[in-house]
């Protein structure tokens, strides 16, 4: 009989949904894709992803690319598990990453292929520095900006994805869409390289508008591909199925 | 008629994570508050976790007081306050959660969970109020597939679920729905003579 969690070692999420979703977690030092459009929980649910891991003990790591990290943790849910302890003990570490351009000296606005290989070395340097084995970039797809063509996008998600993946850890890039998109990420580059791609959308049914999040695939393990509705609490992240109601669209 | 005293009776028979069907007429509404909520539930020192769909939570707040029954372990999903568009005075705080709508049956069972993740009581009761309600919003389908996955979901926590139907409201339909999810039923009938 196959096995449902596979072989692979499992970081489990901390969000109780998820990781039934994912049977057990994301597998360890995969690289996932969060997409969505705005408002649907990316960030939240990544901040959650990281407090979990700091609480057991794991280094996590945040790097803010479109909001400064204090005006992030202002405006971070009231959870009942988090502790600012575990910023002050350094088990979870905040960084922006527009502190990091500067003082790498990338002033233009686009990276060379040089500034790339600089990048990916700074981040997963201090990833490395750190005994990261959580890492989330909010959001990839700011990065993406920088870059310009597919081809510095493919290298520069590849070349991170491996590093992170070397340290055996786990990486969520949060990714940016358009509401009215078909696509995953707003390159197109993004979702091949991802090893999984959780989407988290905002589904308007006769006038109402639900949270949804949907495991579209990830390597390593099997998942439920069904569409969740979710709500974003002081408890964390809950999931409840969304309700079919003998619909067949 | 069964009074109060003899509702609670039955559900205290019954093992938590049981799931009962309510059936009563209007007029019982009261003697049926004060059997679930005063009698059963607050006697066990259990909170209470009851979603409204029928009349606003203040109005049920006010009922309580009226009746004299302690409200302190009762935890509301108010899903008709937001709708009224003002004309109810409930109020977000920690003992009542409001859904936009009756038909965001996924947020109903959201806010459910969350309520009973913060509940310290070893025991716990769910009232849905009511089912007849909530098919004026919903159809049939999706409102069986609502009661299957969380009358589960609670027995799965060892929760107690009280599903009220009004008898003057209901049909075959609803009825049998309810009766699906449910181990038990108690009628709670009109007044005879």
């Amino acid at each position: 009989m196959a096995q449902k969690t596979g072989d692979r070692d499992r970081c489990a999420t901390g969000l109780e949904g998820l990781d039934t979703i994912l049977y057990g977690g994301i597998p360890r030092s995969n690289t996932v894709l969060l997409t969505g459009s705005c408002g649907t929980g990316k960030t939240s649910l990544a901040l959650e992803f990281l407090i979990h891991g700091a609480i057991k003990g794991e280094n996590s790591l945040f790097v803010s690319v479109t909001e400064n990290s204090d005006k992030l943790l202002q405006n971070l849910i009231p959870y009942d598990f988090f502790d600012r302890s575990l910023i002050k003990s350094g088990k979870l570490v905040f960084v922006d990453l527009p502190i990091m351009y500067e003082r790498l000296g990338m002033t233009k606005p686009e990276l060379s292929m040089e500034e790339i290989d600089l990048l990916v070395a700074a981040i997963s340097g201090l990833a490395k520095e750190l005994g990261t084995k959580r890492l989330v970039v909010d959001s990839i797809t700011s990065v993406c900006y920088k870059l310009k063509t597919s081809e510095k996008i493919r290298d520069f998600i590849l070349r991170l994805s491996k590093a992170l993946s070397d340290l055996n850890c786990t990486s969520i890039l949060v990714g940016e869409v358009a509401a009215d998109s078909t696509s995953y990420s707003s390159f197109g580059v993004e979702e091949a390289i991802a090893d999984g791609i959780i989407l988290m959308a905002n589904m308007e049914r006769r006038g109402d508008l639900l949270r949804t999040l949907q495991v579209i695939k990830m390597r390593g393990t099997m998942h439920s591909r069904a569409k969740y509705v979710l709500d974003l609490t002081p408890v964390g992240v809950l999931l409840v199925p969304l309700l079919k109601g003998g619909s067949t669209g | 008629m069964v009074s109060a005293q003899q509702i609670a009776k039955e559900l205290s028979e019954m093992p938590p994570s049981s799931a009962v069907s309510l059936q009563m007429s209007v007029d019982n509404y009261l003697d049926v508050i004060r059997g679930v909520v005063d009698l059963f539930a607050n006697k066990k020192e259990m909170d209470t976790i009851y979603v409204t769909a029928t009349i606003s939570s203040d109005a049920i707040r006010r009922v309580l007081e009226a009746l004299d029954i302690d409200a302190s372990r009762v935890y509301f999903v108010d899903c008709i306050s937001h709708i009224m568009m003002g004309a109810s005075s409930a109020q977000q705080d920690e003992h009542t959660t409001l859904v936009e709508s009756p038909t965001m049956l996924e947020n109903l069972m959201l806010k459910v969970e969350y309520l009973i993740r913060r509940s310290e009581s070893k025991d716990k009761l769910v009232v849905i109020d009511s089912i007849n309600s909530l098919a004026i919003h919903n159809n049939n389908w999706i409102l069986s597939e609502f009661l299957h996955i969380l009358v589960s979901g609670l027995r799965s926590r060892d929760a107690y679920t009280v599903i009220f139907t009004v008898e003057e409201h209901s049909t075959p339909e609803i009825n049998n729905m309810v009766s699906l999810v449910c181990d038990h039923g108690i009628l709670a009938g009109k007044k005879e003579g």
